[in-house]
């Protein structure tokens, strides 16, 4: 199988288990990303695709189960704890920080700055200048890329639903990740710019950033996903190729035939 | 000197220190959205301790016990004020900032205030109980040997001086990375943990950095009266300076300069003079506090974000490197 030359396991989930009272959202699930793939998360609304992301990145506790990233245990740990390990997660609904300009929400998002440090923002202002313009180079970059570079002044919470997406993914791609946890970071977005998007996703992802992607849209999974997970009342389905899997009976009733 | 200018030195000085009470309010609330709601207790803390640390050791000759007495001179005290604030917030930061709800330290530091200030009222060894301590010195004035009004301009002086340095340090912590993980927390706390943000520390960082404005503006405060007791630090105090942000625009150090004019300085001293009924002495007091909170109303009504609203961070952009097209190589950076 052609998976075989593909690196090893970055993101290990074993056993994830997670109930809501009576709801349980996550059942049994088990898989793996590899490093330097797109790897799809699709399913049903109410499949658990979100409560996974939440549980990898630390915003829900499990009750069982093991998250490994790059080999550490980090199951239950703090999500900033997981996010300084280079896993950025974006939210389903986007959350952008309202009264934060796009830039800032741009700025928000590098990992360690000197001047988050209140000493050195006041004694070291000007390595912190220095610091705050390579960011903001970035930044204007991310930006232009996103369409969004007008807007760059602009509070965020100004922006439309789409706009907000976008931010979503931007600010998350300006953390520098390894591992990118994207929760339908295309819906609502115009078509035009889901192509564009793809190709930035698949572009990062030749230079070793690694994916996971939950998305509705199964031609743009087809088009991206190196290997797709799917998910259906809190466990795995099915994984392999999207156009496999297109042809797997089970995930046709599930998923595919509604 | 004539009273007039006597009073006015008197209102030029307290607006120095409610600038200071402030911007530390102001970095805790109107930046980090943290809620406290009794920011009156760590200025109650540093005015004590800084008195304590000023007065001579033992019962000061006029009867009074209180612990310490360190007879140390100034600036000391107002830095063992400040120091002193700081260690209470971290005690409440632990005990309130872990949880993400924010009203949660809201019902803490509500608490903390009530028990602090009944501790210090009835536990007469610490702080001279109900008569609170007196007697504080001047600072420097054993140099000056000045009688009490030329002795205020030395004071003011010293108070702008504090204003200025905490004028610059609150500016440049407000618009720098700093303040701005500040602000990312004040809008969503999710967002900043997601982004590697230890929320929890940079809430407990600005809760200390407040309390440390709150503990020094303390310090001047008893250094000025000479005295201080627990009817100087009740709620209503509290409430004082949370109209003050609010009124002038709370998360704009600027804004807040205006409001600690407008509130405490104009209402507070304005309605000071108003002429109470014979019979009832409180009336003044409740007249003060229902403008206070009118002049509240009235702002939340037609300026939410206060006179001066927060303002926009623009960045300038010339000059910076940029990658070309679709960000070039620096796609993915390193
Ligand atoms: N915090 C919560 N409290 C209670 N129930 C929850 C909670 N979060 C998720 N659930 C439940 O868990 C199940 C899975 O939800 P989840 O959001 O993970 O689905 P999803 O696959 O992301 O769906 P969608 O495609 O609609 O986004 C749902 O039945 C949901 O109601
Ligand atoms: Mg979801």
């Amino acid at each position: 199988m052609a998976i075989v030359s593909f690196p090893s396991s970055i993101l290990k989930v074993t056993n994830l288990a997670k109930s809501f009272g009576g709801v349980k959202a996550i059942n049994d699930v088990s898989f793996i990303v590899r490093e330097g793939t797109v790897t799809g998360l699709i399913g049903p609304n109410g499949a658990g695709k979100s409560s996974v992301v939440n549980a990898i990145s630390g915003f829900t506790r499990v009750d069982r189960g093991v998250v490994e990233l790059a080999g550490h245990d980090i199951t239950n740990q703090a999500p900033h704890r997981i996010a300084a390990r280079g896993l950025i997660r974006s939210f389903q609904i986007a959350r952008e920080l309202q009264k934060l300009t796009v830039l800032e929400n741009m700025m928000v998002a590098p990992f360690q700055q000197l001047g988050e440090s209140p000493w050195r923002a006041l004694i070291s202002r000007r390595a912190v200048m220095r610091e705050e313009r390579e960011h903001l180079a970035e930044a204007v970059d991310w930006l232009q890329m996103f369409n969004l570079f007008a807007l760059r002044d602009e509070y965020a919470g100004n922006l439309s639903g789409g706009q907000k997406k976008l931010l979503e993914l931007a600010r998350a791609l300006m953390a520098k990740p390894k591992v990118v946890l994207l929760d339908e970071p295309m819906a609502g977005v115009n078509p035009t710019l889901t192509k564009t998007l793809q190709g930035y996703i698949s572009r990062l992802r030749d230079q070793g950033v690694t994916f996971l992607l939950i998305e509705h849209n199964l031609s743009v999974v087809e088009a991206i996903c190196d290997h797709v997970v799917v998910l259906a009342e809190g466990a795995v389905l099915a994984e392999g190729q999207m156009n496999e899997l297109r042809e797997t009976e089970e995930v046709i009733s599930a998923y595919l035939g509604g | 000197m004539s009273s007039l200018v006597f009073y006015l030195l008197t209102v030029a000085i307290f607006f120095c220190i409610y600038c200071i009470y402030g911007w530390g309010l102001n970095l805790q609330f109107g930046l980090t959205g943290i809620l406290d709601f009794t920011y009156i207790t760590f200025v109650a803390i540093g005015a004590y301790f800084a008195g304590v640390a000023a007065l001579q050791p033992g019962n000061g000759g006029l009867g009074e016990q209180y612990i310490l007495g360190l007879h140390l001179p100034f600036p000391i005290p107002p830095i063992i004020g400040g120091i002193v604030a700081a260690v209470l917030a971290i005690l409440i930061g632990y005990v309130g900032l872990k949880r993400l709800r924010s009203d949660y330290l809201a019902i803490v530091t509500v608490s903390v205030g009530q028990i602090v200030w009944t501790l210090i009222g009835n536990i007469t060894p610490l702080f001279n109980g109900w008569d609170g301590i007196s007697g504080v010195p001047q600072p420097f004035n054993s140099v000056f040997q000045l009688d009490f009004n030329h002795y205020q301009w030395v004071f003011l002086v010293i108070c702008i001086l504090f204003a200025v340095l905490g004028f610059l340090i609150i500016e440049r912590l407000t618009h720098s990375p700093f303040g701005r993980v500040l602000r990312a927390i004040r809008e969503d706390e999710n967002v900043a943990a997601a982004l590697g943000k230890n929320v929890f520390r940079y809430k407990m960082m600005a809760f200390v950095i407040g309390s440390i404005y709150a503990g020094v503006g303390g310090a001047l405060t008893i250094a000025y009266i000479g005295a201080y007791n627990p009817s100087g630090f009740t709620t209503m105090e509290t409430f004082i300076i949370w109209a003050a942000m609010l009124v002038g625009g709370s998360g704009n150090n600027r804004g807040m300069i205006l409001g600690a004019f407008l509130v405490p300085v104009l209402f507070n001293e304005g309605t000071r003079f108003l002429p109470s009924p014979p019979g009832n002495p409180l009336l003044a007091e409740s007249i003060r506090g229902m403008a206070i909170g009118l002049l509240l109303i009235f702002a939340a009504r037609f300026r939410p974000q206060g006179i001066l609203p927060e303002r926009k961070t623009v960045f300038r952009l010339d000059g910076l490197q940029q990658g070309g097209e679709a960000g070039g190589d620096r796609l993915v950076p390193q």
